[in-house]
């Protein structure tokens, strides 16, 4: 793992398969969840699936961090928690260091629990409100032996301290008592203190303050330098992804439609929702604003509980053709486009004509799609109601 | 709605915000005084003006007062508990002083809002073409028959597919993005010649942000609406805003057209804000500059500037003396020691 | 929360920098170079503040919880002390040659007998006071055993789920479909002789199933909460997420549950007794088996009833009113 610390490996060029070499440290393979959705007065009856994660892969080597995008409802977060094994997988396999952790249970589980660590969004939420920060970094040494000699110990919480930035005195403070990128910085810090070799950060920033984001971003590379970690950074911002990533997947509807570098992704995305995120994404300077061209979708995202036959994006695909889109669901392969890298993979069957501009952009009529609230439905509280405004 | 639509945005050579500003905020002031509590003063002395037409942005982390505003605008702040001074003078008339019955009259009618959360400022028991049509009745004297058409046209003006079905719905049978543009769907029904949106598209995904914010941007453009535009994100602002004005700690710190403000930030909250942000543009690998600290750490207004412990380039006066913000050439600036030069 | 503008945090900065500013002299830059934040930002040198200390903090100076902790204290003394506070024995017939069964079955009150005396002859004032100790047992034991059954059961449903969930929900449900006195009156008919166990019994019965349920409902709550999952990422083992995480974090509203049923466990019990299901040895003062001996004479001598029942108002208010402000400190929402 040594060359590997930095967290900086460039995708080694030339291969024209996914990565299977001796590096990778994670390997989903097939990975399915499905929730079931239930009614019935007295016996619950299973009248449908929610098709949360359908069938996903992705190998993540030794020390690089791999970005996974997408907007809400895409499985993004599902995914990251069956990797962990928080949410059983209903199909697949997830090999981590050789060990299937998909099939772990019990204390087995528990103890593989130590080498992968997570990150949440809710830098609050995810800290026990009755636990002192000497506490909550204590409790997962202790759950896995490392606690066992207590000046050891003492050292330890003061050098995971030093690591995130915080001083001593905050050991015997309660998490209402710091700020909002103080807090994710103790939720890293409890990551670290079981010395994982994975970490997953679901949304990491995305509950800051646009100011405090950076600090955390930093925080995260910085560490991951010094401890030599691998991450799967979850999140929606596509700027953010790509700023902390060396390779990104695009997730949409439960399934990957575009895995590549970060660089060549932002360079030449190939799938029509990764050109339509990409140019949805504002950024903050007006002379690029009023230049862009702006690819708009129409219509809603399909409910994960009835998804679209065929391709999944075919619904909102201003590229969408007659054939194959509606009825063939595409496989995430490698192009066959000049100039695109071996390790950038699309599930699109068009992709070479999209590319070479054979195929065009054409409108879509837009599409209500009604609603059935799934597991990742997000409700947001509203200042005030729009009776109370007139 | 097409799908694909470009949208240079490139705006009149007339420059929008000329003639008498059609809202004018001056040294506006909220104060929550909570039982038991120290009054917390959330708005410290905010002015501002917005012209017809014009597209005035304020932007800010939480707690920079941006909301505050907005509801101290429209009187929508609980009376009990909290102190608004100043003056909102809304075409003569200081808002502030008006009776509520006076102000519900001006609300929806003459000024409109939309808030984050459609779905919480939606009523969820009545659907929505009751929500469009009952605002029409009580502001432009429509009879329920009547209005239904107008209601309808408006679903389809704001890009709602099959409006007829759709003004039969319930809220939470709409996914947030149509559920936003029902919302812009009321609040435009009277042709307001106000419009303020308060972070309108911070809970929509990007895709259906881009949807909102060409949507806002079309309908400013074609009805002449001023829109006040509220956010946290300097992207959306950079895209949509001919001023930008930018709150820290309940007082305006920079303003300025939105090209020049981009340019060359003058204001080390502004200039740190830009430079800590990733950008999808950005050549890879550069380390993000952080603001260090947070809003915790502000100092009062009252003898300091608040943003000197957090700040990059501090002289001695920043922790003595509330700078002043001084107006240059159509720029405000509230700073001891501004950073110069381009970004 | 931190507040940012917390009046004394704002203070303290002011000194620091009037501090700063001051010795600063020539070499200003300096100085303000010291006062700008590290990259985490300010975090103060003090001790932490756990949730339970800055609840209690904030229930010192609320004068509702004040009242109602005085009347408790009061109550609790009073029950623990009677003997010695009492004027009289309160089962000796000291005026009994002055009931007059025809024409005035009811002592009035003289010099040393404040209230009068009941119809045996025994002083009301000093059976009033020896009376608290019985409501209290009462009270806090039907309490105290419905606390830990419906405990029990809430845990066991909350932690486990599952098809334990739904069992001990649907035993749950049962209970509660039938009226909560009608079960007291049902489980204290039982007995083969009533007592003041039996009435402990029928209440705490009562009390099982809304602390279950309750108890339940926050576990719920919690299991789905983001720090139940940190924990469950971190592999701490199961049982210790469930006492150490979601159980201490469950229990504020349950502990709010419990004082406010001390008073309506009082209430419950000197309706039972009222309905002679009660304790009958009348010779152990109890508010409520008080009250009913007092339904023979409500017309003539109301002062009989009216004593009794002013005393269990009083002392279910004060369990109210600390329960209430008790709730109102433990809400997080409440929290600035």
């Amino acid at each position: 793992m040594t060359e590997t610390t930095t967290g900086r490996t460039q995708p080694t060029h030339g291969e024209r398969t996914a990565y299977d070499g001796e590096d990778v440290l994670v390997d989903v393979r097939g990975i399915k969840v499905h929730f079931p959705i239930k009614r019935g007065v007295i016996f619950d009856k299973t009248i449908g699936h929610v098709y949360a994660v359908d069938g996903v892969d992705l190998q993540i080597r030794h020390g690089e961090t791999y970005g996974l995008v997408g907007e809400s409802g895409c499985g993004k977060s599902t995914l990251g928690r069956a990797i962990l094994n928080l949410e059983p997988p209903t199909a697949g396999s997830v090999t981590f260091d050789g060990v299937d952790i998909a099939s772990l249970k019990g204390e087995d589980l528990r103890r593989k629990r130590q080498d992968i660590q997570m990150v949440f969004q809710d830098p609050m939420g995810s800290l026990d409100p009755r636990q002192s920060v000497e506490s909550l970094l204590l409790e997962g040494m202790k759950a896995h032996g490392l606690a066992k000699d207590s000046a050891a110990a003492n050292a330890r919480l003061r050098e995971l301290l030093k690591a995130v930035g915080l001083p001593v005195t905050a050991l015997s403070k309660y998490p209402h008592e710091f700020s909002g990128g103080q807090r994710q910085r103790i939720g890293i810090a409890r990551a670290l203190s079981v010395n994982p070799k994975l970490i997953v950060a679901d949304e990491p920033v995305s509950a800051l303050d646009v100011s405090v984001q950076a600090q955390v971003i930093n925080l995260l590379e910085d560490v991951q330098e010094e401890f030599g970690l691998t991450y799967l950074v979850i999140a929606h911002d596509l700027a953010v992804v790509r700023h902390i990533s060396d390779r990104i997947g695009v997730m949409y509807l439960g399934a990957l439609v575009e895995e590549a570098a970060a660089d060549d992704l932002y360079a030449t995305p190939l799938h029509p929702y990764t050109r339509a995120l990409m140019s949805a994404v504002p950024v903050p300077d007006p002379l690029i604003e009023d230049r862009r061209e702006q690819i708009l979708l129409t219509g809603d995202l399909p409910s994960p509980s009835n998804p679209p036959t065929g391709c999944r994006f075919h619904t909102r695909c201003p590229w969408r053709q007659e054939t194959r889109c509606d009825t063939e669901r595409p496989e995430l392969r490698v192009p066959d486009v000049p100039g695109v890298d071996a390790g950038q993979r699309v599930a699109c069957h068009w992709t070479e004509q999209i590319a070479s501009g054979e195929i065009t952009a054409h409108p879509v009529s837009g599409e209500v799609v009604e609603r059935v609230e799934g597991p990742d439905d997000t409700d947001f509280m509203g200042p005030a109601s729009i009776s109370e405004a007139l | 709605m097409t799908s694909m639509s470009a949208s240079p945005s490139t705006h009149p050579s007339v420059h929008p915000g000329a003639g008498e500003p059609l809202l004018s905020v001056r040294d506006l002031r909220v104060t929550f005084q909570r039982q038991g509590q120290e009054p917390f003063e959330a708005v410290q002395g905010v002015s501002f003006d917005v012209r017809p037409g014009q597209t005035v942005g304020l932007v800010g982390e939480s707690g920079c007062g941006k909301s505050v505003t907005s509801l101290a605008i429209m009187g929508l702040l609980p009376k009990h508990g909290n102190h608004v001074s100043g003056t909102v003078d809304y075409e003569g008339t200081n808002l502030l002083t008006l009776s509520d019955q006076e102000m519900r009259d001006k609300r929806g009618k003459d000024i409109a809002m939309v808030f984050q959360d459609p779905l919480s400022s939606l009523n969820p028991v009545v659907p929505i073409g009751i929500q469009v049509t009952e605002v029409l009745e009580r502001h432009r004297g429509l009879s329920r028959k009547a209005a239904t058409p107008v209601a309808r046209d408006l679903l389809d003006r704001v890009g709602i597919p099959d409006p007829d079905r759709r003004l039969k719905d319930y809220p939470h049978q709409l996914s947030g993005g149509m559920r936003q543009r029902a919302l812009i769907a009321i609040a435009l029904a009277c042709k307001p010649r106000l419009l303020i949106a308060d972070e309108p598209t911070t809970a929509l995904d990007v895709t259906i942000q881009a949807q909102i914010l060409a949507l806002l941007k079309e309908l400013v453009q074609d009805t002449g609406t001023a829109l006040v535009m509220i956010t946290h994100d300097l992207g959306v602002i950079a895209g949509l805003c001919d001023e930008v004005n930018v709150l820290y700690g309940g007082r305006i710190v920079e303003r300025g057209e939105r090209h020049e403000l981009f340019a060359q930030p003058r204001h080390p909250y502004t200039h740190g804000l830009l430079a800590s942000i990733p950008r999808l543009d950005a050549p890879r690998g550069q380390r993000l500059q952080p603001i260090p600290g947070s809003v915790s750490d502000n100092l009062p207004w009252t003898h300091a500037c608040a943003f000197a412990p957090r700040c990059s380039q501090p002289i001695e006066v920043c922790t003595q003396v509330m700078p002043e913000l001084e107006e240059q050439h159509g720029r405000a600036l509230r700073c001891h020691n501004p950073v110069e030069g381009h970004r | 929360m931190d507040n940012p503008l917390n009046p004394n945090r704002k203070k303290q900065r002011i000194d620091d920098l009037a501090a700063t500013a001051g010795t600063g002299g020539g070499a200003g830059s300096v100085a303000v170079a010291d006062l700008t934040v590290g990259d985490a930002g300010h975090i103060a040198e003090s001790t932490g503040v756990s949730l339970i200390a800055s609840a209690w903090s904030r229930l010192r100076r609320d004068p509702v919880f004040l009242l109602g902790a005085f009347i408790t204290l009061a109550f609790v003394l009073l029950a623990i002390f009677s003997p010695l506070i009492a004027p009289h024995d309160p089962t000796a017939g000291l005026l009994l040659k002055e009931v007059r069964p025809q024409t005035n079955p009811i002592p009035g009150a003289r010099p040393g007998y404040p209230f009068g005396a009941d119809s045996s002859g025994r002083d009301i004032f000093s059976r009033l006071i020896v009376g608290s100790r019985q409501t209290l047992i009462v009270g806090v034991m039907a309490t105290l055993f419905g606390f830990i059954g419906g405990l029990t059961l809430g845990t066991l449903a909350g932690a486990i789920g599952g098809w334990v969930d739904s069992v001990v929900m649907r035993v749950v449900d049962v209970m509660l479909s039938i009226p909560s006195l009608l079960l007291a009156f049902s489980v204290a008919a039982i007995a083969a002789r009533p007592s003041q166990w039996t009435v402990i019994v029928a209440i705490a019965t009562v009390q099982v199933p809304i602390f279950a349920r309750l108890l339940r409902g926050s576990m719920l709550a919690q299991r789905g909460s983001d720090h139940v999952l940190a924990a469950r990422a971190l592999g701490v083992k199961p049982s210790a997420i469930v006492f150490r995480h979601m159980l201490p974090n469950s229990l504020s509203p349950v502990i709010v549950q419990a004082t406010l049923v001390v008073a309506s466990a009082i209430i419950d019990a000197a309706a039972l007794s009222f309905l002679g299901l009660g304790n009958p040895d009348d010779r152990q003062p109890e508010w409520g088996q008080m009250l009913g001996k007092a339904q023979q004479y409500i017309y003539d001598h109301p002062a009989l009833a009216i004593w009794p029942a002013l005393c269990i108002i009083v002392v279910a208010l004060g369990f109210t009113l600390m329960g209430e402000s008790l709730r109102e400190a433990l809400d997080p929402k409440s929290r600035r």
